[in-house]
């Protein structure tokens, strides 16, 4: 919102106030300054030109060559406006001159070979409209050298100030004057009404009728008669341009003005085109449309608040008058709306309509309904005085659904318990006075006060202790540290991803955030996924089921920019669907899940070693450890999987008892065709909610071996199709309980040993914590074995 | 005898440590250290002497024999310069083997960084869903349907009651009614607003929502703990300020700014001029919100407070592109 201080000043004396303490005052107090446009600043180095001369340019048929008089000397210009002539009164941007439009600052330059030093302004360049069209022409009396901020009257400075959805009272100059009058400890100034007495009376005039009360409280209404449509005068026009309004005639200027200086908005009817010159207020007819005064027909929402008259809707209740019946150059006669509608219901039609205008804005967020009426005749004094009408007696006020004040009581001490410190008794009250927020009772310990209508967000003593705080200042209150919760008490729900993301990064993954939105398709792979009913995109409408699903992105990406040899993980959400409905928490599920992704090479083309890609073994290598690390591997089944499944053209799984903990493989092409990936990738994924489940046993210590280790290796010839684990799991169920472990450390394939076979050497290692073993023993157990193998098998020794 | 014992260490000592090279020492050693050494002589010579004397004299001449022995192996090492048997010379030049430690993303060590300084404070840590209820996410924050302050945040709907989160404040509601005061926690996690796309905003993004209920915590309180953590997190030389706000589910409101740590306060582009940077919002629970968690007003207060986590990291190393984030370049994940 943009606040001119000229303007405020009208409402409160702030003479001996710097700009810079205002704007932090204001700022302190809730009512953040964004900017600050000071125009003195702005239009520095500006000032009225008079062209004594204008040639031709030499080198250039679009361009004149001024000799300018600035009023202490003449200089040569170059100017390239069509309408530049010889003794005309211009805007001259002097050498240091910063163009507010474009940033641009005025240097001493030649232009195609011709000397300028400054610069003849259009509108557009001053950023005063959007008119380029030519240089701006001043009246002739106007001498040359004036600073154009005295010449246009550009004195003032604007301020943007971000005024938060809770503070409807501040959206007006008066508003703003008012929390500057609390803070200053000054009085504010309403606007006087000089009301001429008429013989008219406003029931010959016009008629009320409120059909929905509870949408509308409350409909004020004054009447102006005879008013000659024009321009209005410069101060009002100065008023509406300095905060970026666009002058349009006497009347609607003056509904602007007010909704801009007491945050009424207003609307001004055309009396003769409202049938019967009767306002009724009710809901839409459905499924009607209307054709508002931008031109625009627009389909009515269901129950949409309607202005109509005896026989028509003629404005979108707080929101946009209507074509039929707004303000032209023949108008002469004039209704002015002043009415209080509820928000929520100005709120629903102007999100529905799509459609939020200065009305809308405030009367979504609450405005005075106590000041309908001070509102209608500020606004007909002003009509009159600018158009020459005559304003009728009295106003027509229909006020079926009377609000009433609340009643409030704030305890001094609640104060010092909120804040931390205390704010004398009698501050406090003049603050909230100062605020328009009455004082009704004093008492020892605390105060009764009535929460003004144009302050809907007090409600409460909370909010009191709010306006207290703001308005005195938060820097007053003290900072203090002390730490009162006993530190025995703490939890970290994130120290078990923690953990694993530690693993991870050990295990030499870079970590990556998807975003979860994906197409649906992408979705659809892994599960049965969640819609959003408002994406960003086709591109973004589902949530992922898989992070697979999201991170194949990044896999791309990176491919695409020359990063083809990929370590990364992931720990996110998915969201699944179990119900077709989603009405509770039980139709779906959302779960953390941990990603681990393989592409590319593992090893690049180095001195030391031939390069090398990625393969199955890695990531099983990766993903054994990981979970290894979380002291879980001798709890964990290992599945795998030969054939080829959605996703994987081979994998392995693991789990805990019935407990799925992940899966992982070789993604299939198919899958990675959807991502735009041409190479080979290898992923596992797993739920760290599962994971989570098994806590696995406290780690306790266990002994180091005190006894030497007896090895033993063999290899067998055996057919291809046998997996090289069933033969380990064999020899551990048969060998004795000296042996401890089995290690396939060698494959040999080759048409030699047949092309239906294959060679696996394994290492067996033989061990007991209690004493040393005998070679004769260990033998003995080898021996056995080498006969059950062969047997079971159908295996053959090799070397023998 | 004893002069001789002296007179031999000086002697033995000094010519090991003269020795220049492997030969020298060779020599040395046949001289003083050898079976028939100087030093063995004197052993020789000890039998002869009387018995009382023995146990001074055997006592001196073992001290001399160890020291020069040691003397003795440590010049060994030193004088010796060739190669240990079957070593090659290699080019030490050549690049060295590749090993990549992995790198937590960014966010993650921002995020790590922002947990360990709450956890020194005495804050727990708890987690919530990212796909909300209407009732978390709004409502029991005290944000009435149809008001505008549901304006402030664009949110993806999944339905009319389920979204997703657009700030992490729903999780201090799931953990007031799960526990009773005192509480001192902090939320990090994913958010959600339906934005546009740009260097500077984003639709995901983070943040750490930190709540505090007790008996007797004030504003005063707020400002200690927030003043305290953002001079561990911003460094020590910083000044703050707290400035009046409006979020639905506090009372007084407050955004906390600090100096801009780019121009110094002087006022840049990156603090539009202002000298200040907005670090996070925060103010004292709402009476409402407690009343949904049914906690007595009039026995606990309380504070809470949000922050972004990508603008903080942004502005702390330079980044002017948030989409950076979560575009997963690895060129950018190994850079920190």
């Amino acid at each position: 919102m943009k606040i001119s201080l000229n303007w405020l000043k009208e409402y409160i004396d702030l003479s001996d106030i710097s700009v810079d303490e205002i704007v932090s005052r204001l700022t302190m107090s809730g009512l953040e300054v964004e900017s600050v446009e000071d125009q003195n600043e702005l239009f520095k180095n500006f000032i009225v030109g008079y062209v004594e001369e204008r040639g031709k340019h030499p080198n250039a048929d679009k361009l004149s060559l001024c000799v300018v008089n600035n009023g202490k000397e003449k200089v040569k210009v170059v100017c390239g406006a069509p309408n530049v002539a010889a003794g005309q009164k211009v805007v001259f941007a002097q050498i240091g001159a910063v163009v507010p439009s474009s940033g641009m600052k005025i240097t001493k330059a030649k232009i195609r070979g011709e000397e300028s030093n400054g610069m003849l302004c259009s509108e557009a360049e001053l950023g005063l409209s959007e008119d380029h069209s030519g240089i701006i022409e001043l009246e002739s009396s106007i001498k040359e050298g004036t600073t154009i901020s005295e010449a246009l009257h550009l004195n003032d400075v604007l301020l943007e100030i971000g005024v938060t959805p809770n503070r409807a009272d501040a959206l007006s100059h008066i508003g703003v004057a008012r929390d500057l009058a609390a803070i200053f400890q000054r009085e504010l100034k309403y606007p006087s009404l000089q009301l001429k007495d008429s013989k008219k009376r406003i029931d010959d005039y016009a008629s009320i009728e409120i059909a929905d009360t509870t949408n509308c409280p409350r409909y004020s209404a004054k009447v102006v008669l005879n008013a000659e449509i024009k321009e209005s005068p410069e101060w009002m026009k100065r008023r509406l341009k300095a905060i970026g309004l666009r002058p349009i005639n006497n009347i609607v200027d003056v509904t602007n003005f007010v909704l801009h200086e007491m945050g009424q908005p207003l609307h001004a009817f055309d009396l003769d085109k409202l049938a019967q010159q009767k306002i009724v207020v009710k809901k839409a007819e459905p499924d009607a449309a209307f054709t508002t005064l931008d031109g625009k027909e627009r389909k009515l929402p269901d129950g949409a608040l309607m202005i109509c008259d005896g026989e028509k809707a003629v404005a979108v209740a707080g929101v946009m008058g209507g074509e039929n019946s707004e303000v032209t150059a023949t108008t002469k006669n004039i209704l002015i709306e002043s009415a209080y509608f509820s928000p929520s219901s100005i709120r629903k039609t102007s999100k529905a309509l799509g459609l939020s205008t200065d009305a809308s804005y405030r009367f979504e967020r609450g405005t005075d309904p106590a000041r309908t009426i001070f509102a209608a005749e500020r606004a007909a004094a002003l009509m009159a005085e600018l158009s020459g009408g005559e304003v009728v007696n009295a106003c027509i006020d229909a006020y079926p659904n009377q609000l009433a004040e609340k009643e409030i009581t704030l305890r001094f001490a609640q104060v010092k318990r909120i804040l931390g410190y205390t704010i004398p008794e009698l501050k406090i009250i003049a603050i909230l006075n100062a605020l328009g927020i009455k004082v009704i009772k004093e008492e020892k310990e605390k105060i009764t006060v009535l929460a003004p209508l144009f302050r809907p967000d007090i409600e409460r003593e909370i909010d009191l202790i709010e306006e207290v705080a703001r308005i005195n200042n938060y820097d007053e209150i003290p900072t203090i540290s002390k730490i009162a919760i006993p530190i025995s008490e703490k939890v970290d729900e994130s120290e078990f991803v923690d953990e694993l993301r530690s693993i991870a990064v050990g295990l030499g993954f870079n970590e990556i955030l998807s975003i979860p939105m994906i197409t649906e398709k992408a979705a659809r792979i892994f599960g049965e996924p969640i819609e959003l009913l408002n994406p960003q995109g086709s591109e973004m409408g589902f949530l992922r089921t898989s992070l697979m699903a999201s991170a194949l992105h990044s896999v791309e990406k990176n491919i695409n920019v020359g990063e083809k040899s990929l370590k990364l993980f992931e720990i996110g959400k998915v969201f699944k669907k179990v119900n077709t409905e989603l009405n509770s928490f039980d139709d779906f599920v959302e779960e953390e899940r941990f990603l681990f992704i393989l592409t590319g090479k593992s090893t690049e083309k180095e001195w030391y070693s031939s390069e090398k890609e990625y393969d199955f073994f890695d990531l099983k290598s990766f993903v054994n450890e990981a979970f290894r690390k979380k002291t879980l591997d001798n709890l964990l089944n290992d599945s795998y999987y030969h054939n080829a499944n959605k996703i994987f053209d081979y994998s392995f799984s693991k789990s805990h008892g019935k407990t799925l903990l992940g899966e992982g493989g070789r993604v299939k092409k198919a899958v990675l065709k959807q991502f735009g990936i041409q190479q080979d990738v290898f992923c596992f994924e797993g739920s760290v909610e599962a994971l989570k489940t098994i806590t696995g046993k406290e780690k306790t210590f266990s002994e180091l071996l005190r006894f030497p280790k007896m090895n033993r290796d063999f290899a067998f010839i055996l057919e291809k199709e046998i997996p090289s684990n069933d033969v380990v799991s064999f020899i551990k169920k048969k060998g004795s309980k000296i042996l401890k472990d089995v290690h396939p450390f060698d494959l040999f394939e080759h048409p030699s040993i047949g092309e239906t076979k294959k060679s696996v050497a394994y290492s067996l290692s033989y061990y007991d914590p209690e004493r040393t073993l005998t070679d004769e023993e260990v033998d003995k157990d080898f021996h056995q074995l080498i006969e059950s193998v062969t047997k079971a098998f159908n295996a053959t020794l090799r070397g023998k | 005898m004893l002069s001789q014992i002296e007179q031999l260490t000086t002697e033995c000592l000094s010519a090991i440590e003269s020795a220049k090279d492997q030969k020298q020492l060779e020599e040395v050693r046949i001289k003083y250290l050898s079976r028939n050494g100087s030093i063995a002589e004197l052993f020789e010579a000890l039998k002869t002497v009387p018995k009382e004397e023995k146990p001074l004299l055997g006592k001196e001449l073992n001290k001399l024999r160890t020291k020069a022995e040691s003397l003795f192996s440590e010049k060994k090492l030193s004088v010796d310069d060739s190669i240990s048997q079957g070593a090659k010379r290699i080019d030490l030049t050549l690049p060295a083997r590749k090993v990549e430690l992995g790198h937590k993303h960014l966010l993650t060590q921002t995020l790590d960084e922002i947990k360990s300084i709450f956890k020194g404070l005495g804050f727990s840590v708890y987690e919530g869903p990212e796909l909300e209820s209407d009732y978390y996410n709004f409502e029991a924050l005290n944000f009435p349907a149809d008001h505008p302050a549901r304006d402030m945040q664009d949110t993806f709907f999944v339905n009319k009651e389920f979204l997703l989160r657009t700030h992490t404040s729903p999780v201090q509601v799931r953990l007031m009614e799960k526990l009773q005061p005192p509480l001192r926690a902090i939320m990090p996690g994913k958010v959600y607003r339906n934005e546009a796309i740009s260097s500077r905003s984003h639709c995901m993004f983070h943040q750490v929502e930190g709540l505090c209920v007790d008996t007797d915590v004030t504003f005063a309180e707020l400002k200690g703990t927030l003043v305290a953590f953002a001079k561990q997190f911003y460094g020590r030389e910083l000044n703050y300020r707290f400035r009046p706000s409006f979020f639905p589910f506090t009372e007084p409101s407050a955004e906390m700014d600090i100096t801009c740590f780019l121009c110094k306060g002087k006022g840049c582009r990156v603090c539009k001029h202002s000298g200040w940077l907005e670090v996070l919002g925060c103010g004292m629970v709402d009476p409402n919100v407690f009343a949904f968690a049914n906690y007595d007003t009039e026995k606990y207060t309380g504070y809470a407070f949000g922050m972004g986590i990508e603008r903080t990291a942004m502005l702390k190393y330079g980044m002017t592109d948030i989409r950076t984030f979560f575009e997963n370049d690895v060129r950018f994940l190994k850079q920190f």
